[in-house]
C-alpha cells in the first residue's frame, strides 16, 4: 500500500515537472472537413517538442482555415497570392508559425501575400483534392507552390479519405492525451515499447491461430519498377486532377526524380523550382539536427529559390 | 533476458506475485519456484545453453558429495581437480579456444612455420559462464578447505548456482554467504523490498541515464578516434570511465536490489570506486566479488606476501593478469590487466595499501581535504587511461587511441552524433558525481536521507533522469554480459 501511495505521488510530481518544463509535445486536434480534407481543427496554438529535453521547440497557430500560419486565408481579385502548399515541410511545426517559409517569402517578395497550406502526411493526391475542393479559394490566388517529394508523395493517384491518423483523436487515445507524462513518454518512444510488444504478441496470435492458407508464388506476382509507378501516379494525378496548371510550380529536388519524370517536365512544360541546387552549394547543413526538416538557413535558401523563380516569371 | 527489457518488468511481478502471495511456502517449494523462475530468465536468451548450467551443477554437486564421503585427503584433492578441471576446462573451451588456437598460429608463423588452416570454432560464448563457474568452483574449493560443508539439498544447490538476479554478471557470490541463505525458509520483509526497490531505481538510472546515454559519444570517439583531436579522446576515455562505471555497477545494484524483494542479500560489489585515493583502494572498491574472489582462491594459496616480497611481486602480478584475462581473450586485457599490476605494486611497496581500508573519502566530514582530492583525481587519471586497453578492439587501435590523445593535444569542439546538446552530459555527470559523494558511506542506501519530502523528490528527479536521457533508438545490452 506505502509503495503504490508513493508510485502515485512521484507519477503525479512527474506530471508537474514535465508541464512546467513543457517536455512534452502540444498535438493540436485533427478533423476531416464534409469535403473530405483532412486538416487541423481551427484556431488551437501551441508547442511542437522535438527530443526527451526540448532539442527542438517550434510555436504553432492554427489558423480559421485549419492550417499553420500566421496569416488568415482572405484571397482577394486584387492582390497577388501566392499558396505553398506541401506536407510536414510546408506545415512548419518545427520552426515558430511567425518564422516560416511564407513569412521568409513574404520579406523576399514585397506586396505579395503568401498563404501555407502545409499538413503533414498530403501527398500529391490530397493536394490536387484539396485544391479542387477550395477552387473558390484558389481560383482567386495567382501561383500554387506545391512541395513535391520523390517517391514518398507519388505512392497513389486518387485520392480517398483515410481515417487511420483520426484514430488518434478518440477513445483510448483522447484520453491519454490528458495526461502530459504519457504524452511524453510516448513522444521519447517509451511508450511505443509496450505497445510495440502488444501487437507482436498480437500479430504472433494470429498468426498461431489462423495461418495462412493461400500463398501466392513469387513468380505469380507481376512486378512493376516503382519508378514506373510512380511515374505512372504523378502522370494521372497531373492529367485529371490539376486544373489552372499554368498557375501550378512544383518544388523539387531535381536530383532526386528519375529521368523518366524529368524529361516529362520537360515536355509537358511544368513549371518547377529546383531547391537541390542551393541545398548542393549550402555553406552550412541545411536540415536539424534531431529530425530531418528544414532550419532556417534550409528555409532561408527555399524561399530565395521559390521568390527567384516567382520574380522571374 | 535484460534487465532494462520490457520483458524483464513483466516476468519480474509475476515471479514476486507468485513467490510471496501464494500462501506459506515450504523451503523446498520456495527454492524449487525460485530454480524454475531462473531457468526461465536464463533460457529466455538461449536456452540450448540451460544444458551447461545444468550440467555444471550436477557436477559440483556430486563432487561437494564426493568430497564428504571421501576420507583420505588424496580422494578430496582429486575431487577438487575434477571440478577445476571440469570448470576451467569449460571455460577454456568456450571463452578461450580460438583465442589460444589464433595466438599459437601467429606463434608458428613467426618462428617459420607455415599454418595453413586455422582451428578455430564458430562458438557463442554463454552468457554469464565466466560468473557461474568462478561460483561453483569458490563452493568445491571452500568443501576442500574445509570453510564449507557440502549441502545434501540438490535443489538448494541448484538455485545457488543460477539464483537469476546475479547469474549473468554477478556478483559472484560465495556458497558460504549465499547457501545458508538458500538454505532458510524466507519471510516476507516490507523494509528489505522496499529496499530493494530503492536499489533497482538507482541501478537503473546507472544504467539508462549515464552509461547507456554516454555510450553514443563513447562509441562515435573509439570508433573514430584518427579523426579526433586529444581533448575529444580525452572526453571520449572520461566518458567511458563513467559508461563502464554505470553500466557494471548499476547492474550489480539491479541484482542486489531484486535479490532482495526476494529475501535474499547478495554481496556488495561496487563502492564508490571513483572516490578511491590510490589502486589498491580502488581494486577494494571496484568489482568487489571477483578481486576478494582472486584473493581468496588464488594470491592467497599462491602465499600472498607472506613469503617474501618477491613471491608477493609475481603473485600481485599473477592475479592482475589472470583478472585481466578473465574479461576476455584479448591481449588488450592482459595489457590492462598488467598496467594495473604495475600501478599497484609501488603502493604495496611502500606498504599503503591497506591505507584506506574501511574509510570513506572525507570521513566525518562533508568537504573532503585538499590533499585527498588531489590524490582521488590522480587515481582517477590512471584508472582512466588504463581503461583504453578495455575499451579498444585491439591493441593497436588503444596504443593509437594513447598515441593521438598525447601527440595531438589541440582542443576541438565535440558535437554528439545525433545532435544532442552536450552542455547536458556534463550537467548530468557532475550532479551525478555530487550526489554519489553525498551518499558516498553506504554502497546499498543510494536514499540514504531521513526527511520524506527530499526522498519523494530523489526519487521523482531519478526516474525524470531515465526519461531525458533515454534513448529509445538504441537496445544496449550490459557491457559485462560478454565476460
Amino acid at each position: 500500500m506505502k509503495i503504490s501511495f508513493y508510485g502515485l505521488v512521484i507519477l503525479c510530481l512527474l506530471e508537474i515537472l514535465v508541464r512546467v518544463f513543457h517536455l512534452y509535445k502540444d498535438t493540436p486536434s485533427r478533423m476531416i472537413d464534409d469535403y473530405g480534407v483532412e486538416k487541423w481543427v481551427p484556431n488551437q496554438t501551441g508547442y511542437c517538442v522535438t527530443g526527451n529535453r526540448r532539442q527542438n521547440v517550434g510555436k504553432y497557430r492554427i489558423n480559421s482555415s485549419g492550417f499553420n500560419s500566421y496569416r488568415e486565408f482572405e484571397p482577394t481579385e486584387y492582390n497577388f497570392e501566392l499558396a505553398l502548399i506541401g506536407d510536414s515541410f510546408i506545415e512548419g511545426f518545427h520552426q515558430d508559425y511567425d518564422k516560416s517559409i511564407g513569412k521568409i517569402l513574404e520579406s523576399k517578395l514585397p506586396g505579395v501575400i503568401v498563404y501555407e497550406f502545409g499538413y503533414a502526411g498530403y501527398d500529391l493526391a490530397s493536394e490536387f483534392h484539396l485544391l479542387n475542393t477550395y477552387d473558390s479559394i484558389f481560383n482567386k490566388i495567382d501561383k500554387i507552390v506545391i512541395y513535391l517529394d520523390y517517391p514518398d508523395d507519388l505512392k497513389r493517384d486518387n485520392y480517398s479519405v483515410s481515417r487511420e491518423r483520426l484514430r488518434l483523436e478518440s477513445g483510448v487515445f483522447r484520453m491519454m492525451k490528458q495526461s502530459k507524462l504519457l504524452v511524453y513518454t510516448q513522444n521519447i518512444g517509451l511508450l511505443g515499447v509496450p505497445i510495440n510488444s502488444l501487437s507482436y504478441l498480437k500479430t504472433m496470435i494470429s498468426k498461431i491461430l489462423m495461418p495462412d492458407k493461400h500463398t501466392i508464388p513469387s513468380e505469380m506476382i507481376s512486378v512493376r519498377s516503382n519508378e514506373d509507378i510512380h511515374f505512372r501516379n504523378f502522370k494521372m494525378l497531373w492529367e485529371t486532377q490539376a486544373n489552372s496548371k499554368e498557375k501550378i510550380m512544383f518544388l523539387i529536388d531535381r536530383a532526386s526524380f528519375p529521368k523518366s519524370l524529368q524529361l516529362y517536365f520537360q515536355t509537358q512544360k511544368i513549371q518547377v523550382i529546383d531547391y537541390g541546387i542551393p541545398f548542393e552549394y549550402a555553406e552550412k547543413p541545411v536540415t536539424l539536427i534531431y529530425d530531418q526538416h528544414w532550419n532556417s538557413y534550409g528555409r532561408e535558401l527555399v524561399s530565395q529559390a521559390i521568390a527567384d523563380q516567382v520574380n522571374l516569371r | 533476458m535484460l534487465f532494462n527489457s520490457l520483458v524483464f518488468f513483466i516476468f519480474l511481478p509475476i515471479v514476486f506475485t507468485i513467490y510471496w502471495g501464494f500462501g506459506r511456502w515450504k523451503l523446498k517449494i520456495q527454492n524449487l519456484f525460485l530454480l524454475v523462475a531462473s531457468y526461465v530468465f536464463y533460457g529466455w536468451w538461449d536456452y540450448r545453453f540451460l544444458s551447461l548450467i545444468m550440467l555444471s551443477t550436477l557436477v559440483d554437486y556430486l563432487i561437494g558429495q564426493g568430497m564428504e564421503s571421501a576420507t583420505r585427503k588424496f580422494r578430496r584433492k582429486a575431487y577438487l581437480w575434477i571440478s577445476i578441471l571440469f570448470n576451467l576446462g569449460m571455460l577454456g573451451f568456450f571463452k578461450y579456444y580460438n583465442f589460444f588456437v589464433e595466438s599459437l598460429s601467429v606463434s608458428l608463423q613467426l618462428l617459420g612455420f607455415q599454418e595453413s588452416s586455422l582451428w578455430t570454432l564458430n562458438i557463442l560464448l554463454p552468457v554469464g559462464i565466466s560468473f557461474y563457474t568462478f561460483q561453483t568452483l569458490s563452493y568445491s574449493l571452500d568443501i576442500y578447505k574445509g570453510k564449507l560443508k557440502p549441502t545434501r539439498d540438490f535443489i538448494a544447490f541448484a538455485t545457488f548456482v543460477s539464483f537469476f538476479p546475479q547469474l549473468v554478471a554477478g556478483p559472484i557470490e560465495r556458497a558460504s554467504n549465499l547457501l545458508p541463505q538458500i538454505n532458510t525458509k524466507r519471510t516476507f520483509s516490507y523494509a528489505q523490498a522496499a529496499d530493494g526497490l530503492k536499489l533497482i531505481l538507482w541501478g537503473l538510472f546507472k544504467k539508462v541515464a549515464i552509461a547507456d546515454s554516454l555510450a553514443v559519444i563513447v562509441d562515435d570517439v573509439f570508433l573514430n578516434y584518427a579523426d579526433y583531436s586529444g581533448s575529444t579522446l580525452a572526453l571520449g576515455l572520461i566518458f567511458f570511465s563513467f559508461q563502464i562505471y554505470g553500466d557494471f555497477s548499476g547492474y550489480s545494484d539491479i541484482s542486489i536490489g531484486t535479490a532482495k524483494l526476494f529475501g535474499i542479500e547478495l554481496m556488495s560489489n561496487f563502492r564508490f570506486p571513483y572516490f578511491s585515493r590510490n589502486i589498491s583502494e580502488f581494486w577494494h572498491r571496484w568489482h568487489v566479488s571477483l578481486s576478494t574472489w582472486f584473493r581468496d582462491y588464488l594470491y592467497i594459496p599462491l602465499g600472498g606476501s607472506r613469503e617474501g616480497r618477491v613471491k608477493a611481486v609475481r603473485n600481485i602480478f599473477i592475479i592482475f593478469l589472470v583478472s585481466g584475462f578473465w574479461h576476455g581473450a584479448n591481449w588488450t586485457f592482459l595489457i590492462w590487466g598488467g598496467i594495473h599490476a604495475s600501478l599497484y605494486l609501488p603502493v604495496f611497496l611502500m606498504g599503503k595499501n591497506r591505507s584506506y581500508v574501511g574509510e570513506h573519502l572525507g570521513h566525518g566530514s562533508l568537504i573532503t581535504n585538499f590533499l585527498d582530492f588531489l590524490k582521488l583525481l590522480q587515481t582517477f587519471i590512471l584508472v582512466t587511461l588504463s581503461w583504453t586497453y578495455f575499451r579498444a578492439e585491439n591493441l593497436a587501435s588503444a596504443n593509437g587511441y594513447l598515441g593521438r590523445l598525447f601527440g595531438n593535444l589541440g582542443i576541438e569542439e565535440y558535437h554528439h552524433p545525433r545532435g544532442y546538446r552536450m552542455i547536458d552530459y556534463f550537467i548530468l555527470l557532475g550532479i551525478f558525481v555530487l550526489y554519489e559523494y553525498l551518499i558516498r558511506h553506504n554502497e546499498r542506501k543510494p536514499v540514504p536521507f531521513r526527511n520524506k519530502v527530499l526522498r519523494l523528490w530523489i526519487y521523482t528527479l531519478l526516474v525524470l533522469g531515465l526519461l531525458l536521457f533515454y534513448d529509445s533508438g538504441s537496445d544496449r545490452s550490459f557491457i559485462y554480459f560478454q565476460f
